[in-house]
């Protein structure tokens, strides 16, 4: 099972699609899910706090937009465990988490730059095109590894723990 | 990413099929045991509940047509007051519009699904060489035509 | 305050993303504190696809596009608005484009209110709050806000933070003027308008209706039971179209005070994007006042100096009240004319307000100059070298508070 980043980050179709071909899809909602459900934080309506365009600093300067680099809080950790990715040109109309294009740039950027294998491809506009799109990302989840080693499960464990500790 | 001891998640089962509606669907998992928050909106429903439980729920709704049942997390809980339209003053949350966009798509994303299906069926029968059923052919030349 | 003044307001959020930037709960903090309540417009979302070549401004970011729909909706009246308040973030030039259009857009093609706002993850609510107050003040008095003609016979009282000012109007002219520093708030009030009085030679109990405005305009209202208490955003920008006589379409105010200044975009007499420096006191009077001590001249005699100086010649290596000032000796010691002095603490004043308030306001002219610092020389003529623009600097330029109140006052004459 490989963790699949999804772009858009918020796509229905494309979690679905990882999801079902036996991946993990790296989304928003669940980056979103983590701030929403802690107590501890009290910043409606997504509790991103003034704290957050901070964090967003390891992915972007100071002089990038606040609402750039809180984005990027959200999304740099989920580019930070990549292992693969599905990136779809052209979206339809995208809002909110996906809303500026200046993220939705560096977060394209940073994920190509990672070296992880990357398909990408184009919205479809038609039937012919949808099936052309499913074949060529079921076609792609099925080139990656199914199976986690061992060491990455253990891994993964060590950093929720420390996740948790924060 | 906050990993509690009893992980509540929500998820969205988009329904895109001609043999199964929302309140279908809502019905079967009604009459589950699981204890799940269930919230049917226009384009299917919204599970909430402890983690274990949606994942196993939602798996068995799919099921029920695989290739036209679709799946994704939702961060907030169903009707959250953050994300409420009543509470927010009017206008829909921000993701409502892409999930628009995106539910317009799922006819074709599914008959795509139902294609790679056949075509794999299609391939495992060919390697026992055995004959294709009629009514199996008549349903391939019908989605060819329709086309 | 009647009790339609003291509604509920609604005002639509025009955002590209505010939530994600951590500032959305001090936006509403802000709004609570003065009664308002924002809403969010519907819109069709097919619009999206078109709205760019609809609206004529073509864009990359989805949050930019549903901001244009938000406006149009906002327009076209599907969304029941009383304001709007358009925000971007700051350092954003798709940002800034698309709010200023949207801004013009809205005024433009409706009667609705509308402000902007660029913010950084360390907006705080009271930088939120004058904004706010300034839309409501705009929504709530609307009616009063067009008055163009001061009629009656009216006072108006600005308290700022250096000095407080107080005017007499009667039938749209100045009939008495106060001007004295500010030491405790309401007797230097009474001070001033006891001036004014005399000056105007009417009595206290012939004045018809009294505005205030300015830092201490609560306490001062209060006391002398005025009919309009108003923040400083709205009753300046019309004080100084008034007094520039360019009370119809753009306009640009820079208000130089004593210990802050303002920049304000005005379109028909009303404000909309503004920004207020407040940070460092190198940009406003208090700076001024310790040249001249240091040049041994009255403030009055500072701008002719600076007139005949060249601020070339001195190298400021700060816009700092304390390094700078520091600079501007050292350069005396070098043997720099005083006149060079004097025109390099002009100039000084006018970048610093280039590069800080100046960021976010689009300067259309008229550019109208304002405040106490306006009166000395030096300044109009370096802000007008560093923009490549007229400046003008209207008569009675630091009385613009007392005189802009005077004129919304005079609304509660007829009532």
């Amino acid at each position: 099972m490989a963790k699949v980043f999804i772009y858009p980050i918020n796509s229905l179709i494309l979690a679905d699609l990882v999801e079902r071909f036996g991946h993990k899809p790296l989304t928003m909602m669940s980056q979103i899910r983590g701030k929403v459900t802690s107590l501890s934080l009290d910043s409606p309506p997504i509790n991103i706090t003034p704290e957050d365009p901070k964090l967003g600093l390891k992915y972007a300067a100071i002089e990038v937009p606040a609402g750039v680099r809180g984005r990027m809080s959200l999304i740099g950790p989920l580019i930070e465990q990549t292992e693969a990715a599905i990136i779809v040109e052209n979206p339809p109309t995208d809002f909110g988490c996906v809303g500026c294009n200046r993220t939705n740039e560096l977060t394209k950027y940073l994920v190509r730059s990672k070296g992880v294998p990357v398909l990408e491809v184009k919205y479809p506009e038609s039937d012919e095109e949808a099936r052309d799109f499913v074949n060529e990302i079921v076609a792609f989840l099925e080139s990656l590894p199914k199976e986690k080693p061992e060491d990455e499960k253990v891994e993964e464990k060590e950093s929720a723990e420390k996740e948790d500790k924060k | 990413m906050t990993e509690t001891k009893k992980e509540e998640i929500t998820k969205y089962i988009v329904i895109s099929s001609d043999k199964v509606l929302p309140s279908d669907a809502a019905m079967k998992i009604y009459e589950s045991e699981f204890p799940v928050t269930v919230k049917e909106t226009c384009f299917g429903l919204i599970v909430s509940g402890a983690k274990d439980d949606v994942e196993t729920l939602v798996e068995k709704i799919r099921q029920l047509d695989k290739n036209h049942i679709f799946v994704k997390d939702r961060g907030f809980p169903p009707g959250d007051e953050r994300r409420c339209r009543a509470s927010r003053g009017g206008g829909p949350r921000p993701g409502f519009h892409f999930l628009r966009e995106e539910v317009e798509m799922l006819p074709a994303i599914g008959a795509a699904l139902d294609e790679l299906e056949e075509k794999e069926c299609l391939m495992e029968k060919s390697k026992t060489k055995c004959r294709l059923k009629t009514s199996d052919l008549e349903k391939v030349i019908e989605e060819e035509l329709a086309r | 305050m009647s009790a339609e003044e003291s509604s509920l307001v609604k005002i639509a959020l025009v955002s590209c993303g505010s939530e994600y930037a951590g500032v959305q709960p001090e936006f509403e903090e802000a709004a609570a504190k003065v009664n308002a309540k924002f809403i969010y417009p519907e819109i069709d979302v097919a619009s999206i696809d078109t709205i760019g070549k609809d609206f004529g401004l073509e864009v990359a970011s989805g949050d930019l596009r549903l901001m244009m729909a938000r406006a149009k909706a906002v327009v076209e009246g599907t969304t029941n608005a009383e304001g709007v308040f358009i925000t971007t973030c700051f350092r954003c030039a798709e940002g800034a484009i698309v709010r200023n259009e949207v801004r013009r857009y809205i005024h433009e093609h409706s009667n609705i209110p509308v402000i902007s706002y660029s913010f950084t993850e360390s907006t705080s609510a009271g930088t939120l709050l004058t904004r706010l107050e300034a839309l409501t003040t705009i929504v709530r008095r609307r009616h009063l806000l067009t008055r163009e003609v001061q009629t009656g016979l009216t006072a108006g009282i600005d308290s700022g933070s250096t000095t407080t000012k107080a005017v007499i109007m009667r039938d749209n002219k100045i009939i008495g003027k106060g001007w004295v520093p500010t030491t405790k708030v309401l007797e230097s009030a009474e001070e001033a308008y006891s001036i004014a009085l005399e000056e105007a030679g009417v009595a206290r109990k012939e004045i018809q209706a009294i505005g205030t405005t300015g830092y201490g305009r609560f306490l001062i209202g209060n006391h002398l039971k005025a009919q309009l208490i108003q923040e400083e955003i709205t009753v300046n920008s019309k004080g100084a179209v008034y007094l520039a006589n360019k009370q119809k379409g753009n306009a640009t105010v820079i208000d130089i005070g004593g210990m802050d200044n303002k920049a304000i975009s005005v379109q028909d007499g009303i404000p909309g994007m503004f920004t207020m420096g407040g940070i460092c006191a190198g940009a406003s009077g208090r700076f001024f006042e310790m040249i001249s001590k240091r040049l041994g001249v009255d403030i009055t005699e500072l701008g002719a100096l600076a007139v005949k100086g060249m601020h070339e010649n001195v190298s400021m290596n700060s816009y700092c009240i304390v390094f700078g000032t520091q600079s501007l000796v050292n350069s005396l010691a070098k043997g720099a004319t005083p006149e060079d002095v004097a025109a390099a603490a002009c100039y000084s004043v006018v970048e610093q307000i280039y590069e800080q308030q100046l960021q976010e306001v689009d300067v259309k002219e008229p550019l109208i100059l304002v405040g106490g610092s306006s009166l000395i020389a030096g300044v109009p003529k370096a802000l007008g070298e560093l923009l490549k623009i007229n400046v003008l600097v209207p008569e009675n330029s630091h009385m613009i508070g007392a005189v802009g109140a005077a004129l919304l006052a005079s609304g509660f004459v007829e009532e």
